[in-house]
């Protein structure tokens, strides 16, 4: 009964406005990003969009360059232009990008037999990845050498179009990617992208869960603390196992929202980025998914749900040293600091995580980065998707150590003099010993 | 009268320091024994010990018949304490902070009502109780808290610096409350920078200075045997005269 009045105070406490916003507004980022990558990836497989062409040499080899641009599905628009000044053409036209046949192209090409100049003028709004995939001018100008040779071919040299054909594609790669002892007609690039593609957004969301709880956690002890509300309740016909136990599983509870709420957004996430169609070559289209499912590497309801748990155990163990942590703070200055190891603890794992693969370095560094217990959360992903049980199951036992540790820590710390005597203030202490000095 | 606190040598030693040194004295049944000293010289430690927050290093304190280091549960049960400058939840509303203590103190829905409603009438804030402590002031939120440290009628209630920080009409409104309930027969042990609070409000004086409880006496007494006027200056005397400073 006093238990369950202890956890109804921490549930309280914890579930606030400021906890119920933060995790919609990330949850419906992370679903929105997911839907719009989604849009941006199947738009730019698609080639659709417009394409903006001046044509100033208006010729029938232009014209029928253009043609052949339409029949590929482009939406050609073509454009007069009356200026000069690249940035006056764009603005007077008030498009982004152009292109611009100049005159006298046919006759460099067909009469001269030299290579002739396309202008291609384009304004950068922005430097994001995204940006440029639905570019379809940018698409265009990678069909242009392809089409002005074979027109050359065709028209020019008087070859067929089966010719043409085999000129253009004597070599019909087929790739054929292999993970672990499957294998899918799919180029390995794709698969890498898409990794990289939630290598991005992954280690973000763990990220943002360890310093939200941590900070929710140490917030709440560091108060009860300096506002002497933990003296009161200790003082109390209470066990300091049932305070310490309610503030745990409130915390727990939180987090478990915490970590669904999080799974199933980033399973929309996962199903937005990967419901793009995609070329793989063969002239075959899959969708992301379907070439996942092929390699083993779709994350079933079973790779969610541990991942889940992966997640639940690193919330459990920035939950315990936040209490510790928090039992430090001597003032709210104080409290605001002491998420600093744990910002660090989980930094490092997160930036190697997107740039460097863990099981590649030196043994010493590699040992000492799986020592952070954070770091084999932000490789869980990838062990569930690759199979690495080994080093999947070895982390989450590492992890179930730590956090066994940690708590008992917390309530050794719980149970002694020292919650009401220890303090980490590192800059007070410095003072203090400098004013003793002078 | 019955002896409600019984310290016996109590000391607590911490790394380099020794905060309490063998402190010794008894609180009766209806009585209000105030603690003074001046900052760091042990008050809130010994507090902190009888609270059964911290563990003495030796000695012992038994509250209505329960030691501090055998019994701690039950001390607990027959205990209140406010702490110096403590606050509340902000996020509750001042009834919702009261019935949330009431829970922690009984498992029993009509004791808990009772002491609420004890508390709710001797708060004295009526509908402010409605509204989230965060929007209280230091006055508001020292009577919320006194009231719940009183609320269960507790064999000794332990209070903190009672009225530090408060105006005067709050601080009187908070003696006059003490005094009541001392006169019902809860016992007070009560600490305390402000000499006139005590001389006011207490029954019995302890001076505590360096963990070393240097004299205690009721303030008539102690003014006559100092031959002084206030209990400032019987303060001050009895520091001179152990050489504390």
């Amino acid at each position: 009964m006093k238990f369950f009045n202890l956890l109804k105070k921490e549930l309280r406490e914890l579930i606030n406005a400021q906890m119920i916003i933060g995790l919609i507004v990330s949850i419906s980022l992370l679903m929105i990003i997911g839907g719009v990558m989604g849009d941006a990836i199947e738009e730019a497989v698609s080639n659709s969009g417009d394409v903006y062409i001046s044509n100033q040499d208006n010729t029938e080899f232009t014209e029928s360059f253009i043609k052949n641009l339409k029949e590929m599905g482009y939406n050609v628009k073509q454009k007069e232009v009356n200026k000069k000044d690249s940035v006056e053409i764009l603005e007077e036209l008030n498009i982004d990008s152009l292109i611009i046949i100049p005159e006298g192209f046919t006759k460099g090409i067909l009469e001269d037999r030299k290579t002739s100049d396309i202008e291609y003028i384009s304004r950068i709004k922005s430097t994001s990845a995204m940006a440029s995939l639905g570019d379809a001018n940018t698409s265009a100008l990678g069909s242009i050498n392809s089409i002005i040779s074979n027109l050359l071919m065709l028209e020019g040299y008087g070859l067929s179009t089966e010719d043409i054909g085999v000129i253009e594609r004597p070599v019909n790669l087929k790739e054929i990617t292999v993970v672990d002892k499957k294998s899918a007609s799919v180029s390995p690039s794709v698969i890498i992208g898409m990794a990289s593609a939630q290598g991005v957004i992954v280690p973000i969301v763990i990220f943002i869960l360890v310093m939200f709880t941590s900070q929710m956690i140490i917030s709440a002890i560091s108060t009860e603390k300096i506002d002497k509300t933990l003296e009161t309740l200790l003082s109390a016909p209470v066990s300091r196992i049932s305070v310490l136990g309610a503030k745990m599983l409130g915390a727990a509870i939180v987090a478990l929202i915490n970590a669904v709420a999080y799974m199933i957004a980033f399973s929309s996430y996962m199903g937005g980025i990967m419901s793009g169609g995609m070329d793989i070559g063969v002239g075959e289209t899959l969708t992301m998914s379907e070439a996942l499912k092929e390699l083993g590497l779709k994350m079933s309801a079973g790779g969610y749900f541990l991942l889940g748990l992966q997640m639940f155990m690193t919330i459990m163990i920035a939950l315990s040293v936040s209490l510790i942590l928090g039992a430090m703070a001597t003032d709210a200055k104080s409290a605001q600091t002491l998420i600093m190891p744990i910002m660090i603890s989980a930094m490092i794992p997160y930036m190697i995580s997107i740039f460097m693969d863990i099981g590649t370095m030196p043994n010493i560094i590699r040992t000492l980065i799986w020592a952070i217990p954070f770091t084999h959360t932000f490789t869980a992903i990838n062990n569930i998707m690759f199979g690495n049980w080994n080093v999947f199951w070895g982390g989450l036992a590492y992890q179930f150590v730590f956090f066994i540790v940690c708590m008992y820590s917390a309530l050794k710390l719980f149970t002694s003099d020292k919650i009401f005597t220890i303090s980490l203030n590192f800059g007070q202490k410095f003072k203090f010993n400098k004013s003793k000095r002078t | 009268m019955s002896t409600v606190l019984e310290v016996k040598d109590l000391s607590k030693q911490y790394s380099k320091v020794l905060a309490a040194d063998g402190v010794s004295f008894n609180i009766d049944e209806g009585e209000i024994f105030a603690l003074i000293g001046p900052n760091g010289a042990g008050k809130t430690t010994t507090i902190r010990m009888i609270s059964t927050l911290i563990k003495p290093t030796s000695g012992d304190a038994v509250v209505a018949g329960y030691s501090i280091k055998d019994k701690p549960e039950k001390v607990r049960e027959c205990i209140t304490y406010l702490p110096d400058e403590a606050g509340a939840y902000k996020t509750m509303t001042g009834y919702q902070y009261l019935k949330f203590m009431a829970g922690i103190f009984t498992n029993d829905k009509n004791k808990a009502e009772t002491y609420i409603k004890r508390a709710t009438e001797m708060c004295g804030l009526e509908d402010r109780l409605n509204e989230k402590i965060a929007s209280y002031s230091r006055g508001m939120i020292r009577k919320l808290l006194l009231s719940r440290a009183v609320m269960t009628h507790p064999k000794l209630a332990i209070l903190d610096e009672p009225t530090s920080g408060l105006d005067v009409i709050n601080a009187l409104e908070i003696r006059k409350i003490i005094k009541d309930l001392a006169s019902k027969g809860m016992s007070f042990l009560i600490s305390s920078h402000n000499m006139l609070e005590i001389e006011f409000i207490s029954d019995r004086v302890g001076i505590i200075s360096k963990g070393k409880l240097l004299v205690i006496g009721k303030t008539e007494e102690l003014k006559q045997r100092y031959n002084v006027a206030n209990l400032e200056e019987v303060f001050e005397r009895v520091v001179l005269e152990h050489e504390v400073f």
